[in-house]
């Protein structure tokens, strides 16, 4: 017995050094590095996508998963400083209100249900109280809304009642509530050592998602390359180095992708040949040139066709064909609208008889802020590329590094987005790259902008800034 | 303890097997073989060729019976692209075995025998969180086959043999998460588990020994595919919203365990030293792709793991046909002792960019020793390690959508293998 345990211990003895060495390790990724950027106050202008707008609010999970914030989290292993966002307090974390999804309705159509605001600032009433303020230095300049043209525009935040500027503009003064955009980001940009710029969006975006049925146009194209040039200009003034975001192309969005395919499908099933759809903003009877015919088979789907449908009017797409004055009441209240006159006034102005069938009649057509048309994105594009020129030149001028958030939506449309066996999309609900209101994007959609910059920006200084997982990030969160 | 001990007990555990070989294959028929880098198609060694080359089988003159099984110990490092943690496996073990028997007059031609072994299996379990379990988070893929052979000495130089392979029991168990996230924020989970239909193939080699110094040998083990009919599919932890939408309840599949063609070498310079070597090649190239059909649909379509789904699911693997190398040989040092060594190398048949989790395949080096120690004239342990080291590959995201097989994680894998055995043997 002594001798067997005298030969199988060293036997124990070798095996057990065998599996301990036999555990294999890979080298850590190496430690992020800066290279010729510096990380120690970066600053992020923009829109409602700098802020982290998402499921049509802003809300405190939201501005927590901004792109910005991401990028400030990743630049911290690279000499990145504190990144201050005017976060809405815990107590009021709902913030604006959003969009939550609740369920499918029988035809498989999403069902969303509003989560009410507690930050202030009722939507409804534009006398409410404001948001909770923010007064402090931030890093995060993301206004939700705030277009180009709007950057040197005096009370943008007060008299214009932009409420998110509103919110971090200081007041302190009877002057301060008139501060611009643009001074302020000159103001934060004094110390800042890096930044991200990403304005534009909303300049052709409140044109296309009102159907190009408002009376906002897009912004003229020489006011987009002043107003560029001058935040580029406050921004580089310091000597700070940073990225420039071309605008995407907004057809591509969801808002605009999904009632098409749903509307001709359903149109093609019932032999329908087409509608009769408004289009623009010019006031006239069925006998006007606002009036117009979309073929069934011109509908945009991934079969062909060219006109987009908006997500707004996916309640309205049920009643064609009927006699109905719903889709104009929904419409008309939608816009701000109450009391019988000012929907009668409407009606009239367009010579619409809602005893005709919705949708199919001259008389009672498809409403034009629910339909983006050719001729519409047309001007979109045109709008687009011009912008997207310039922003291209102003970034090759001061040598940053470009973003092409075009170029890279463009493809996601085209091929999907895939890391890690999850294939993202922009498709709506099931693509998960973005949110339930169809044009910002989710934190995955987020986290996925925050890698796309990272990209550009270690290329550009030579860092190498570590991105993100972005599955680690929630898509859209079904119940 | 002393120097002589160890090297001893050091020798006893390094008696190795071919634990694993690319893809699922795994190559631990016999003890004596495992011991030697997995050759044996150019020997006679013992029953265990009715494996290796059932047409060495009548060259085995004993009467006999042999059990043998062995413990694979995988660790893995693996690396996200997207990560920074470096991910292990949650460790397992699994138990590969063989059994064999073989009868025959002593001085006769003929010999038959039957064989009991686990030519392909696989048993991975990732670690929580890890991430690629979009793709997988658990596989344990079994097989055990049995083999009735007849041998037959034509001379005393050559002798040919056959089987009927009979894939007697085969199950696959799979599970990943499904990547949509409910209000707890955790993602769904998928489990498919079925077994496989008795299947038959066939086993045959044969067998030329020119002289006492030299053999040669040829064998040829056919494709037998391993069919999963109405296996159950198991969906937990989806969003109430969601699930109605996730309707599969079976799920059918088919996975070739391919053909393998043998050619071996043993040389016998003295009656002590054998060597032998031996190539096989390995048809996975019938390996195109991995087809789920779903009875229900499993979510799957356009947007994998989402909603507005579809009944089948297809992931691309096109192997290639893929060659092991294989060296080794034994040293009588006494009457009652044998010592093994040997080494193999084994080109892997997943080519770049499509590595999956359930085969982190890349090429192979094994080095195995054994030792066979007989107590009296009948009885014999054998005992064996192999240690296979797996080159370290590397796939990254942009590899995987150039090839289109965005539906596994890019990253970086290591894996070692650490496989004893132990075998018993009696001849009559």
């Amino acid at each position: 017995m002594h001798s067997l345990i005298h030969k199988t211990l060293p036997g124990l003895a070798v095996l057990g050094l065998i599996l301990t060495g036999c555990q294999p390790d890979l080298e850590a990724p190496e430690a992020a590095t800066r290279g010729t950027a510096d990380f120690s106050r970066y600053i992020a202008v923009g829109n409602s996508l700098t802020a982290g707008f998402s499921d049509n609010g802003l809300y405190l999970e939201g501005q927590q998963n901004s792109y910005p914030s991401i990028l400030a989290q990743q630049f911290k292993a690279a000499g990145g400083g504190d990144f201050v966002q005017p976060l809405f307090p815990d107590a009021n974390s709902n913030g604006s209100g959003y969009l939550r999804l609740t369920g499918f309705d029988a035809n498989g159509s999403p069902v969303t249900a509003q989560v009410p605001g507690n930050a202030g600032r009722n939507p409804g009433a534009p006398g409410s109280a404001p948001y909770v303020r923010f007064e402090q230095p931030i890093n995060n300049l993301g206004v939700p809304g705030i277009r180009m043209s709007d950057v040197q525009t005096a009370g943008y935040g007060s008299t214009l009642g932009n409420p998110y500027f509103e919110r971090i503009t200081p007041n302190t003064t009877p002057t301060a509530p008139f501060e611009t955009y643009f001074q302020r980001v000159k103001r934060e940009a004094a110390n800042a050592t890096f930044f991200t710029s990403w304005l534009g969006n909303n300049d052709v975006l409140g044109y296309a998602t009102a159907g190009g049925a408002s009376s906002t146009t897009t912004t003229n194209v020489d006011t987009f390359r002043l107003k560029s040039n001058r935040i580029i200009n406050a921004l580089t003034a310091n000597g700070a180095k940073g990225v420039i975001a071309t605008i995407p192309d907004v057809t591509g969005i969801p808002f605009f992708t999904t009632v098409g395919p749903r509307l001709k499908a359903t149109l093609l099933s019932r032999s329908v040949a087409g509608l009769v759809v408004m289009t623009g903003a010019a006031p006239g009877g069925p006998a006007t040139a606002n009036r117009k015919v979309v073929p069934t088979a011109d509908i945009r789907d991934a079969s062909g066709g060219r006109q987009l449908f908006t997500l707004t009017g996916a309640g309205s797409v049920g009643f064609i064909g009927a006699p109905t004055g719903k889709p104009w009441r929904d419409l008309y209240r939608a816009g701000g609208g109450s009391g019988p006159a000012g929907l009668a006034a409407l009606l009239n102005a367009y010579g619409v008889d809602t005893t005709a069938a919705f949708g199919v009649t001259p008389q009672n057509p498809f409403p034009s802020a629910f339909v983006l048309d050719d001729v519409e994105q047309g001007n979109i594009t045109t709008a687009l590329t011009s912008y997207n020129n310039t922003l291209r030149t102003q970034a090759a001028a001061k040598n940053l590094a470009l973003f092409d958030a075009n170029g890279f939506f463009s493809s996601v449309v085209q091929n999907r987005y895939a890391t890690d066996a999850v294939v993202n999309s922009t498709s709506f609900i099931t693509g998960n790259i973005f949110s339930l209101d169809g044009v910002h994007p989710t934190p995955r959609g987020y986290a996925i902008i925050a890698n796309e910059m990272i990209k550009v920006i270690n290329a550009k200084y030579g860092s190498t800034i570590q991105p993100v997982n972005a599955n680690n990030y929630r898509g859209v969160r079904f119940p | 303890m002393n120097l002589k001990h160890l090297l001893l007990a050091g020798g006893a555990l390094l008696t190795g097997t071919s634990a694993w070989a690319g893809g699922f294959q795994v190559t631990l028929a016999g003890q004596k073989n495992n011991g030697m880098g997995g050759v044996g198609v150019g020997l006679s060694l013992d029953q265990a060729a009715m494996f290796y080359n059932p047409g060495a089988l009548a060259m085995v003159r004993q009467n006999g019976v042999q059990i043998g099984a062995n413990a694979t110990f995988a660790r893995s490092a693996f690396r996200a692209q997207s990560g920074t943690e470096q991910r292990e496996l949650r460790n397992s073990t699994v138990t590969p075995f063989s059994l064999y028997g073989s009868f025959g007059p002593s001085e006769g031609k003929f010999r038959a025998g039957i064989a009991v072994y686990t030519p392909f299996g696989s048993k991975l379990q990732y670690a929580n969180g890890w991430e690629g379990r979009y793709s997988l988070t658990d596989i344990d893929l079994k097989s055990i086959f049995v083999q009735p052979t007849v041998s037959y000495a034509i001379t005393d130089q050559l002798s040919v043999g056959a089987g009927l392979v009979v894939l007697a029991y085969g199950s696959v168990n799979l599970q990943k998460d499904i990547p949509i996230t409910g209000q707890s924020g955790q993602p769904g989970h998928l489990e498919l588990d079925g077994k496989a239909k008795n299947k038959l193939g066939f086993n045959a080699g044969v067998f030329f020994k020119p002289s006492d110094k030299l053999s040669i040998g040829v064998s040829y083990r056919s494709r037998v595919d391993a069919t999963v009919e109405g296996g159950d599919v198991k969906f937990t932890n989806l969003p109430a919203s969601v699930g109605a939408n996730f309707t599969a309840n079976q799920f059918d599949v088919t996975l070739p365990l391919p053909a393998t063609t043998s050619v071996g070498v043993g040389l016998m310079p003295t009656e002590k030293v054998t060597i032998g070597f031996d190539v096989n090649f390995v048809e996975w190239s019938s390996y195109k792709s991995l087809d789920f059909t779903f009875a229900g649909n499993n979510g799957g379509g356009p947007n994998a793991g989402l909603v507005g789904g579809s009944t089948t699911s297809s992931s691309r693997r096109e192997y290639q046909d893929a060659l092991t190398f294989r060296l080794g040989g034994q040293y009588q040092v006494t009457e009652g002792l044998t010592v093994r060594l040997g080494t193999s190398y084994d080109f892997s048949p997943v080519k770049d960019s499509f590595v999956t989790p359930e085969t982190p395949d890349a090429d192979r080096v094994g080095i195995s020793t054994g030792i066979t120690y007989k107590i009296g004239e009948n009885f014999g342990v054998d005992a064996s390690v192999q240690f296979i080291d797996v080159a370290k590959r590397t796939q990254t995201q942009d590899d995987l959508i150039n090839s289109g097989t965005t539906d596994r994680v890019a990253g970086t894998y290591k894996t070692r293998v650490v496989t004893p055995g132990l075998g018993f043997t009696y001849n009559f």
